[in-house]
């Protein structure tokens, strides 16, 4: 449902390039397949750094990696997660040349201009990052927190990806470049050029701009036992007004087996108003203040997780009550016909609002990349789809059966400091990394 | 070869070219505008409704925002989940976003489903149900929200903020209005604040994207038809412009914070100031993107922040200019000299001019067209015509406003609109190693709790 033409350079960088004519616009999108996955405890946080290093400019660069797109007209970002890194530019059409180039100068000549003041600097802002994102807003660690309680120390996923500021302040600038010579690479990426743009004349760009950049060394795949699923209580005090609850289970890997079952399960159970919790939690009796769930699919591994704040005075049991019993009946009775054809109707206006935008996060490019990184194609679009449109009320029925066993839940009770009563009964300190 | 390590230049513009309205007006006062879009077979529809929490009575702030949060809990014959259902069924969701001036229900949807969405929407303005229940779960869930706000600094340095710069004004509090005043609200208030601004006189319904102007015509005609303007409405009073507030320092000391969230400010210009473009331009020189002078300076010469913004918050009736940050705890009275250096300097030692200036308006005009990518974009751009009463070419004369825009044009309104010895300056964080160093500011350190201090559901 993304046209698209793949082809492969010589040094092994992945070319994909949709047309899109209606607006005067080009998206360049490139994805680099390293995140926090890849990196070892003692140094946690610097796929996130890197990433940012990545914006201070090239050797051919000397007004940096913004001014010169900016100037241009263009928007860009970009963004790391446990499992992937990417980059894009949104740019009007005349400008796709410059924005490849751009891409192509940083991706071959970074190290020549990343200076030891400049990894100095990046290192202060990655510190306030962690600290605006998460140290400083309520509820911020709780993933923290439960990351490292679910996944062994020695699992990729323990750590997190903002990383921890003991590691952060111990990376120097040579385990910055180490990390480049490592992952950054024409082997490892992915480039999407999507938009008002002759196809031919896209991979002519390509293979001028990034052709003669070294295919650099292979990277092996991260591998990691699945996390058991265990039952356990914790309990993090914060600088909170109302307790919240997190329940969550080790579960299927992005794309795996069950992963779009558990997906839409999520969603019946309680996102939105047409969701069960919604009506028995909020609807009815006003017991809960906000309400999530969602399967937190990643590449090796993933976590279901119900999310639920409680109003005032409800306590966190009369929640778990809730989510556990509304778990059971699913896995028992499943979705009904209508919550499945509500579902999939949404399924397809979901995919179908994705093709809106040609750029930026989520827009056609980056989920070019993202099927080309994770399935080897860009045209498991429509198998995406197809996984969503194929579910039966048995299949959600069994997945939630298989993986959501109320027995063996982690969960986490977010107090207010001071509070701890507040927890779920039984609930133990969390300890964790800060 | 000889230029694989030279930048390639940036090609030439794309042409902004902003799809013509299609306008209409019913009987009952209604707007209807089409704006075509047929990339994908979808569209969007908006409808903007001229009340904000501007219009919340003087001592009931927060009285508009439940209004707009009761228009997705039930119309017709559907309750608030029937009519969830019923979008979802259509494969969408509506959204209702109040604001100070306009509030705006809008939706994505299939254009094959663009009728029955419409007649949802139209049921949701002209049947409400204003079931006790559903009201008492709207004022708890909001009194729940402003609970939970209390905990965040940013949200409590935003409010803050607009209350030091905007006063008593109604522009001077947010839509969530107050725990004190919420509390005291009856499903008869809400009943009666609906009657007198919920209204197709001065309301416009826009739909964008893939579906001919004159089926757009016929089936707003038809699903508004049931919306008729109340025979007793009379044209709102001409909204009262804000006046400035003296400058403060409020402080709201939590411990232990490991950065303090900064907000400086003072009252702005309306949208319709004449210096508009020279005040957009200034914006970007000044802080409205990654490449401006304050994000430069805190975060990438100093690495103290995050990121650092300014921008003007334009409003119908007047508005405000700010910047926003947050800084590593030691340095907040750094960064608050320097925001205040850099509102000084771009209005006298340092003006905007040559390659900046030129950098600025080219990121301005360039980048314009990435703005209209979607039927969203164009519905929402829409939206603010209506807002402010624009004219249509509006977006037609953005480039060309921003490109005869002179350094001096620049420096003007840089002298008239950014004037840091008349901001309010709020401040919240671990006041315990740094109030000291605040009096270099010249105003009075008040050390205040949360603009909205708890009500009485606290413990």
């Amino acid at each position: 449902m993304i046209p698209f033409t793949k082809r492969t350079l010589a040094n092994g960088l992945d070319v994909i390039v949709h047309q899109d004519r209606h607006q005067p616009l080009v998206a360049v999108n490139l994805w680099y397949h390293v995140g926090s996955k890849n990196e070892r405890p003692g140094r946690t946080g610097l796929a996130h750094l890197f990433e940012h290093l990545m914006f201070k400019g090239a050797e051919h660069q000397p007004r940096g990696f913004f001014e010169p797109l900016q100037e241009a007209g263009g928007s860009l970002n970009g963004s790391t997660s446990a499992d992937r890194t990417n980059y894009w530019a949104v740019v009007p059409a005349g400008a796709a040349e410059l924005a490849l180039w751009m891409e192509a100068d940083r991706m071959g000549w970074l190290l020549p201009a990343l200076t030891g003041e400049r990894f100095e600097t990046e290192r202060e802002v990655v510190l306030n990052e962690r600290r605006q994102s998460y140290e400083n807003r309520p509820y911020g660690l709780a993933y923290f927190a439960l990351s490292e309680a679910i996944y062994p120390v020695d699992h990729p996923y323990h750590w997190p990806t903002i990383g921890y500021p003991t590691d952060l302040r111990a990376t120097t600038v040579e385990d910055a470049r180490a990390f480049f010579s490592a992952y950054y690479h024409p082997g490892n990426a992915s480039l999407a050029i999507a938009g008002d743009i002759d196809v031919e004349m896209a991979f002519g760009m390509a293979e001028r701009l990034f052709g003669d950049i070294p295919e650099g060394p292979p990277v092996a795949p991260v591998s990691a036992a699945p996390a058991a699923a265990v039952a356990r209580r914790l309990m993090l005090e914060d600088r909170v007004e109302l307790p919240r609850l997190y329940l969550l289970w080790p579960s299927p890997p992005l794309f795996g087996d069950d992963d779009a079952a558990l997906d839409v399960a999520a969603d019946i159970m309680a996102n939105g108003r047409t969701s069960r919790l919604y009506r028995t939690l909020i609807h009815d009796r006003r017991r809960a203040a906000e309400l999530g769930a969602a399967q937190g699919s990643r590449e090796l591994g993933s976590l279901f997780q119900v999310v639920a704040t409680a109003a005032p005075d409800v306590p966190l049991e009369a929640l778990r009550q809730a989510v556990m019993a509304e778990i059971a009946r699913l896995a028992t009775d499943g979705p009904t016909v209508e919550e499945l054809e509500r579902s999939r109707v949404q399924a397809e206006s979901a995919f179908m609002s994705r093709l809106q935008t040609l750029g930026g996060f989520g827009g056609k490019a980056d989920q070019l990349n993202a099927y080309n990184v994770y399935m080897g194609s860009p045209a498991y679009f429509r198998d995406d789809l197809e996984r969503y449109l194929q579910l039966t009320p048995v299949d959600v029925r069994d997945a939630v059966a298989r993986w959501l066993d109320p027995s063996l839940a982690t969960t986490l009770s977010v107090v207010p400091t001071g509070r701890v009563a507040l927890a779920l009964p039984d609930s133990g300190a969390a300890t964790f990394t800060v | 070869m000889s230029n694989r390590f030279t930048p390639p230049d940036p090609g030439e513009p794309s042409i902004v070219r902003f799809p013509s309205l299609q306008k209409a007006a019913l009987d009952s006062g209604l707007q209807v505008w089409s704006i075509p879009h047929t990339a994908l077979p979808v569209a969007t529809v908006a409808l903007a409704v001229p009340f904000g929490s501007r219009h919340d009575p003087q001592d009931q702030p927060g009285l508009a925002g439940v209004v707009a949060d009761m228009f997705d809990e039930g119309a017709g014959d559907r309750d608030a989940i029937g009519l969830a259902a019923a979008f979802a069924s259509l494969g969408t969701e509506i959204s209702v976003d109040i604001g100070p001036d306009v509030t705006t229900l809008s939706l994505t949807v299939l254009s094959r489903c663009f009728e029955p969405a419409v007649e949802l929407l139209f049921d949701i303005v002209a049947r409400p149900r204003f079931e006790e229940s559903d009201f008492l779960r709207v004022v708890e869930m909001r009194l729940n929200r402003l609970r939970q706000l209390r905990s965040s600094a940013s949200a409590i340095a935003d409010r803050a903020l607009l209350r030091g710069v905007f006063g008593a004004h109604p522009y001077g509090h947010s839509t969530f209005g107050t725990t004190a005043a919420l509390e005291g609200f009856s499903l008869d208030d809400v009943r009666a604040c609906h009657g007198r601004v919920v209204t197709p006189v001065g309301s416009t319904c826009i739909v964008a994207g893939d579906v001919e102007a004159g089926l757009v015509q016929e089936v707003v005609a038809r699903q508004a038809r049931r919306w008729s303007a109340v025979a007793s409405h009379v044209a709102a009073p001409a909204p009262v412009v804000p006046v400035d507030q003296p400058p403060k320092l409020w402080l709201v000391h939590r411990p232990g914070s490991p950065q303090t969230e900064v907000r400086v400010g003072h009252l702005g210009p309306s949208r319709h100031v004449d210096a508009y473009h020279a005040l957009v331009t200034l914006n970007a020189v000044l802080g409205g993107q990654f490449t401006s002078r304050i994000n430069l300076n805190l975060r990438e010469a100093r690495g103290l922040t995050y990121g650092a913004h300014t921008g003007f918050d334009f409003r119908v009736a007047g508005g405000a200019f700010s910047c926003d940050t947050a800084v590593q705890a030691d340095a907040t009275p750094l960064a608050v000299r320097e925001i205040l250096a850099e509102f000084a300097a771009v209005g006298g030692a340092r003006p905007a001019e040559g390659d900046e200036l030129a950098r600025a308006k080219s990121s301005l005009t360039r980048g314009y067209v990435r703005h209209f990518e979607t039927p969203a974009h164009l519905a929402h751009a829409a939206v603010r015509l209506a807002t402010f009463g624009l004219p249509e070419d509006t977006f037609a004369r953005y480039v060309p406003g921003v490109e005869a825009v002179t350094a001096a044009d620049v420096s003007a309104a840089a002298v008239r609109h950014v004037r840091p010895s008349d901001a309010t300056i709020v401040l919240v964080g671990d006041g315990s190693t740094w109030r000291d160093a605040l009096d270099e500011f010249g105003r009075t350190i008040e050390e205040i709790e949360d603009v909205d201090p708890a009500g009485g559901t606290g413990e």
